[in-house]
């Protein structure tokens, strides 16, 4: 049996993905499951999805904890809550959509298992580099036809129009032509044996008195401990030289109250929380709250702290 | 306006009271309008929650309120309301909480709810005269489920080919025709009109509307960045007017100098993507700016 699982972030094609990839083993026969995982979160959050095949009937439901391919966006790599390297064994490949090469990633994991990796065009949309990785791991199973991977996409977006289609049939063609080298490279494993089923790690509440045990939340702002700042791809950073103190601008139009004033009357971003939906880089009168990636900013902290 | 304390920008609030670290979308400019709304009302609050995107606010163990919530199906919000609002009432009769630990209720609901589902609880807490204030973040589709539209959808707004083809429900109107003590609409892209009206709604009594415009880049298809732009040219362009009414009469408090054309706010949006492609509809976009002119000539 395949076990497929994708990483990615809520609203990039993540979900459309392994849909993808689902469908093209169905075209060639194969049992299948696909299904994306995901919380309340929205656009932005770290977002997961599944794919199992086999040729026979499959019993196993839920999560997949042993993957045999890992596809992921490079952001959410260093994201503990994202899980991307849960459960991974000395073969299982990991696809890594990334401007970095896989030798960067090969030392910087230092895990056994082969690092292949996928670079997104400058600028790319990231549903592109969905797509671009559906074709990919479909290369990468070594079972799937390149014409059934067209029907596949014909079946799952054809309804959005022929412009539509047109560009991501290159994109997924080209993600399947990158892997020609590493057709078949992943592994299939056997479905787990119910005595070999380990109970996944969930918390057993005790049965108390209602008013313990009912979902009362007693305390007030727990949400600042979901630090939502991980869905932020890219990053707003004030140029305190060329603020205004206008705070009032940005401080009442960010949505999440993540903005907040200093006693000289600056505004604080803070990147705990910060979604990065960039209306303060918008609607800064004065230009002085700018944009840049994430990764870039997250490079540039690390090396002031080898400093 | 000459008794707010709401004079310039500068007395905008800039302490925040709403939680950061909620699941709405990046962006979303109905959180936009409440952590504005909050930052007036604060915590002396209960929140009265039908189901749509807000109900994820709350989820179990995690709050950005500082005071209470609970959570109600899509059609029964007002009528939760009610209850809490005779629960505070008998506690303040026999004296369990002094006068000052009083609250407000607060009904906080997508459109769906505040145009559709929940207009028969309401109706009801409006002939009480139930003393509560409706804070209802108007994306104008079920934002939570797809958007798929509901009677707060504005033209042509859900997807395929025609969009949705009725316009949408005045709720305003609904609302001042049954005489309650304060309706307004607001938008989080005008931050100063909005507090002066939460202002003047918390110092009133009865039943109070506040309907807030909420521009959904989910829901409506525009990068994030765009969210209160986009809600700067509802008002500019009149497709949103910012108005209240009390004591019988209803005033604008925003008139656009000169209008732009509506088609500047469509355009923007990937939801009426349909009345520019592949080809323009002259005729709709006609008649869309034609509502609005209708509209405006009557205002003055
Ligand atoms: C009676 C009922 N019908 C359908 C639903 C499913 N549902 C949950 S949220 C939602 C959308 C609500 O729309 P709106 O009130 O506009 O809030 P939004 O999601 O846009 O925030 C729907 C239809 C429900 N909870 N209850
Ligand atoms: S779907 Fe729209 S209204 Fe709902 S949380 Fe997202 S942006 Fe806000
Ligand atoms: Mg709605």
């Amino acid at each position: 049996m395949f076990n497929i699982r994708f990483h990615g972030r809520g609203g990039q094609g993540i979900k459309t993905a392994g849909r993808l990839l689902g469908t093209a083993f169905f075209l060639e026969g194969y049992e299948v499951q696909d299904a994306p995982r995901y919380g309340a979160e929205r656009r932005g959050a770290p977002m997961s999805a599944y794919v199992r095949a086999d040729r026979k009937p499959i019993n196993a439901r839920g999560i997949i904890t042993h993957p045999d391919l890992v596809v992921v966006d490079d952001s959410l790599i260093p994201v503990p809550a994202a899980g991307v390297l849960a459960g991974i064994r000395p073969d299982t490949v990991l696809l890594i959509a990334s401007h970095e090469d896989d030798a960067v990633w090969r030392s910087r994991l230092n895990l056994k298992s082969p690092i292949l990796t996928i670079k997104p065009s400058e600028g790319a949309d990231p549903a592109s580099v969905s797509a671009a990785c559906a074709g990919a791991s479909a290369r990468l199973t070594g079972v799937i036809r390149k014409e059934n991977l067209i029907e596949a996409l014909e079946d799952e977006l054809g309804k959005l129009g022929p412009a539509l289609l047109k560009a991501n049939l290159d994109t997924v063609l080209q993600g399947f032509e990158s892997m020609s080298a590493h057709q078949g490279l992943v592994r299939q494993s056997e479905a787990i044996a119910l005595i070999d089923y380990q109970k996944p790690e969930w918390i057993n509440l005790p049965l108390e008195a209602s008013e313990l045990a009912s979902a009362t939340i007693q305390g007030a702002q727990t949400s600042v401990q979901v630090r939502t700042g991980l869905w932020r791809t890219q990053r707003p950073v004030v140029h305190y030289e060329d603020c205004h103190r206008c705070w009032w601008v940005c401080s009442s139009f960010c949505p999440d109250s993540a903005i907040s004033v200093n006693e000289e009357g600056f505004p604080v971003i803070d990147y705990e929380h910060c979604k990065g939906c960039m209306i303060c880089v918008a609607q800064c009168p004065s230009h002085a709250i700018v944009a840049i990636p994430e990764s870039e900013a997250q490079r540039l902290e690390r090396q002031g702290e080898q400093r | 306006m000459t008794d707010t304390r709401f004079a310039r920008m500068k007395d905008l609030p800039s302490t925040h009271w709403l939680g950061a670290g909620t699941p709405m979308c990046a962006g979303c400019g109905g959180l936009q309008a409440l952590h504005q709304i909050y930052d007036i009302l604060g915590n002396k609050t209960v929140f009265v929650n039908a189901a749509g995107c807000m109900t994820l606010l709350s989820i179990y163990p995690f709050t950005p309120f500082r005071g209470s919530w609970l959570y109600t199906a899509m059609g029964s919000a007002p009528a939760g309301a009610q209850g809490i609002r005779d629960a505070l009432d008998i506690l303040l009769e026999q004296k369990h909480i002094p006068p000052e630990e009083d609250l407000t209720t607060v009904v906080l609901s997508g459109d769906g709810s505040a145009y559709g589902m929940g207009v028969s609880a309401t109706s009801g807490a409006i002939d009480r005269g139930l003393d509560f204030l409706y804070i209802c973040y108007d994306n104008e589709g079920y934002g939570n489920t797809g958007q798929q539209f509901s009677a707060g959808a504005k033209t042509s707004t859900s997807k395929g080919p025609r969009g949705y083809p009725g316009y949408k429900k005045d709720l305003f109107a609904l609302w001042a025709a049954n005489k309650p003590a304060y309706v307004a609409t607001v938008i989080g892209a005008e931050p100063l009109d909005l507090a002066r009206k939460i202002e003047k709604a918390t110092q009133l009594k009865g039943s109070r509307l506040i309907i807030a415009l909420s521009p959904c880049p989910t829901g409506w298809d525009f990068d994030p960045k765009e969210s209160t732009e986009i809600g700067r040219l509802a008002v500019k362009t009149g497709v949103w007017p910012l108005k209240e009414y009390q004591d019988g009469r209803v005033s604008h408090t925003k008139i656009p100098k000169e209008r732009l054309p509506v088609e500047d706010y469509l355009k923007v949006q990937g939801r009426f993507a349909h009345l520019f492609e592949p080809v323009r509809n002259e005729a709709m976009l006609a008649e869309i700016q034609q509502r609005i002119d209708d509209y405006w000539a009557d205002v003055v």
